[in-house]
């Protein structure tokens, strides 16, 4: 039994130290007097990895690194549970981390919940007053503030309706996602204004996206895509199923539209995303207090990002007007994708 | 409809044929099965990435699926821990498992890469249609697993198998060592969940880790539902009887998101139902065992 004891704790050892060798090495502190030069540490949580959200990690960091050279980056990944996104927001207050930016809504709630005393940045959040992250939009909290990613829904379910007739439009969303709760509502409102009728399915899991979709395939003429994590990490699996049938899907999200069968995807460039939130960290890191900073909306034409494939219109028989073509960043044109 | 029902209906079949393995074979209510479900899809997908032939991806989700099955039956017959916990601790050390198996990522998107789906495609193409031809092919697959089960289970360890599941004692006085018994069963239950997995992850053009969500609640489900439709003692009916709880359990949920819409039920509602439906088919199962055991008290 001793030697068991010992086997085991010597094995736990060994593992601490394969383990730790993965974590970035700290810098000690160089103490000069009254001033310490300590770099500054950052901590960034996502819910998932996925195209849209590594782009926003990545121009955030870029942004960061060009005011400060020397900071710390601690990056981390929920991969889809609250669980973990909870003991990332634990993790990132005993590291006494300076600033922590939470990508989508999960990971900023836990951070938010968690984090009291220290700023955080909430990006990728739709509504952060629905979330219960700030109390109004017009200024942030004590220590919170961020950007939004409410995308234009009845402006994009408008366009793909000019292109095509729709007289009904599907959508599926996952009932578990507080951002793709509300983005199904104003879907709903939208599609009530805009006199189609709307048909929407859930889901719980990305294991049922597929048959979801084959459910309302048949009664749909169109189908929107919202922000939603779920369903865009399984876009695979709705695109594959309206192509055969000859569905167009509008999608809010163009990163992931490159790799599927999308006819038009409107969202923003999350990488510019990323840089402005990056901007909104620098200023809280120099000392401007998080609630005289609004949540910040991506409104800007420059940030808008629009995927147009054209082969896929021709596929299913849809004119494409020359003003939407010179709009779109992105064309996807005879199999090859071309950025302007 | 085809697709959404049958092709499904016979993925799922696989991993039900596995939960019918551990839950009546074996007597041993296996949660495995929620953590070897997304092995195998991970494992296949990140196979698959690699440029890995798709025969030897599939091969390999069903050893990595038998791996985790060999790991609850460890923990169970050494530590003497209750098989329920077993299964438990063996699904929560998969997730962490699974997230490395894809390189720390949660989802691998497989459109762009060649799958098993692609090249049954390729062969078939100038034939039949796309439907067709991957009902076709599952259909094929299913019921090579499901012949090969048959023998298996005609053979000596296949039937001390199933009379372990029966009475533990009994066989251990015959000499059979119900441990090895319970690696081989839950090996052999876990690989075909680990398979069902690969194949399904092919079928929808990913792998995610957060597939086998209360999935082995689903292949329970499929599998009293076949008990429901089926009464026999025929190992080949036995079989074949998953298969067809499977499609059904699969057009009820499928029904459920398209008819649904109209009886303010929403997909939300879609667990719920699975519970009912599990407890509706025991009890009708009770209620005909009460039937037949006074048809022959009267008989006699």
């Amino acid at each position: 039994m001793k030697k068991l004891t010992t086997l085991f704790l010597s094995l736990f050892c060994l593992s601490a130290f394969v383990f730790a060798s993965g974590q970035q090495e700290t810098a000690a502190p160089a103490e000069k007097g009254a001033e310490t030069v300590k770099p500054i540490k950052i901590g960034i949580t996502k819910i998932v990895s996925h195209p849209a959200l590594d782009a926003l990690e990545q121009g955030a960091m870029e942004v960061i690194l060009e005011s400060y050279p020397d900071a710390q980056f601690d990056l981390q990944n929920a991969n889809g549970d609250m669980n973990t996104a909870s003991s990332i927001a634990q993790k990132f207050k005993s590291d006494k981390v300076d600033l922590a930016i939470g990508i989508a809504t999960p990971t900023a709630q836990a951070l938010a919940n968690t984090l009291k005393t220290t700023p955080v940045l909430y990006s990728a959040v739709t509504d952060p007053v629905d979330a219960g992250l700030v109390e109004s939009y017009d200024q942030g909290g004590a220590y919170i503030t961020g950007i939004s990613d409410m995308t234009p829904v009845k402006d994009q379910i408008a366009l793909l309706a000019s292109l095509t007739e729709i007289k009904t439009l599907g959508h599926i969303y996952s009932s578990s996602e507080a951002n793709a709760v509300r983005l199904a509502e104003m879907a709903r409102e939208a599609c009530a204004e805009l006199g189609i009728e709307f048909i929407e399915t859930t889901v719980s899991n990305s294991a049922e996206v597929k048959q979801a979709t084959q459910a309302i395939i048949g009664k749909v003429d169109g189908i929107y895509i919202s922000t939603d994590n779920t369903v865009v990490s399984a876009l695979s699996a709705v695109s594959d199923v309206a192509s055969r049938a000859g569905i167009p899907i509008m999608s809010a999200d163009p990163s992931s539209a490159e790799e599927n069968q999308i006819l038009i995807a409107w969202g923003f460039d999350y990488y510019k995303m990323g840089k402005a939130a990056g901007r909104m960290a620098v200023e809280v890191l120099g000392g401007k207090k998080t609630s005289d900073i609004p949540t910040a909306y991506m409104t800007s034409v420059d940030d808008i990002d629009l995927l147009v494939n054209l082969d896929l219109a021709a596929q299913l028989g849809i004119t494409i007007p020359a003003d939407l073509q010179k709009k779109a960043a992105t064309l996807i044109k005879n199999g090859e994708i071309i950025k302007q | 409809m085809i697709e959404g029902i049958l092709v499904e209906g016979l993925i799922f079949g696989i991993l039900a044929l596995g939960v019918f393995i551990s839950f009546r074979i074996l007597d041993f209510p296996d949660l495995t099965v929620d953590g070897s479900f997304p092995l195998g899809a991970v494992t296949a997908g990140s196979c698959l990435q690699a440029g890995m032939h798709p025969l030897l991806a599939l091969l390999l989700a069903f050893i990595a699926g038998g791996a985790a099955g060999t790991i609850t039956a460890i923990i169970h017959n050494k530590l003497k821990v209750p098989n329920l916990l077993a299964g438990i601790l063996t699904m929560t050390m998969l997730y962490s498992i699974n997230i490395r198996v894809l390189g720390n990522r949660a989802n691998l998107p497989l459109l762009k890469i060649r799958t098993v789906i692609d090249d049954v495609m390729v062969l078939t193409e100038p034939h039949l249609s796309y439907t067709v031809s991957l009902l076709l092919f599952f259909l094929i697959v299913f019921f090579i697993i499901k012949i090969l089960l048959d023998i298996f289970f005609m053979t000596d360890m296949g039937l001390s198998m199933g009379a372990m599941g029966n009475n533990e004692q009994m066989v251990i006085t015959l000499g059979v060592n119900p441990e090895a018994m319970k690696i081989i069963g839950l090996s052999l239950s876990n690989g075909l969940v680990g398979l069902s997995g690969a194949l399904f992850a092919q079928y929808q053009g990913f792998a995610d880790v957060n597939l086998g969500q209360g999935i082995v609640v689903s292949g329970l489900a499929m599998v009293m539902l076949g008990e429901f439709l089926i009464r026999s003692n025929k190992i080949y009916f036995l079989t074949f009887r998953v298969l067809l709880g499977a499609i059904l359990f699969k057009a009820i949920m499928f029904y459920g998101r398209y008819y649904g819409y109209y009886i303010h039920l929403t997909p939300n509602d879609l667990k719920l139902i699975t519970g009912l439906l599990i407890i509706l088919s025991l009890t009708i199962s009770k209620m005909k065992d009460r039937d037949l055991l006074k048809s022959f008290r009267g008989k006699k």
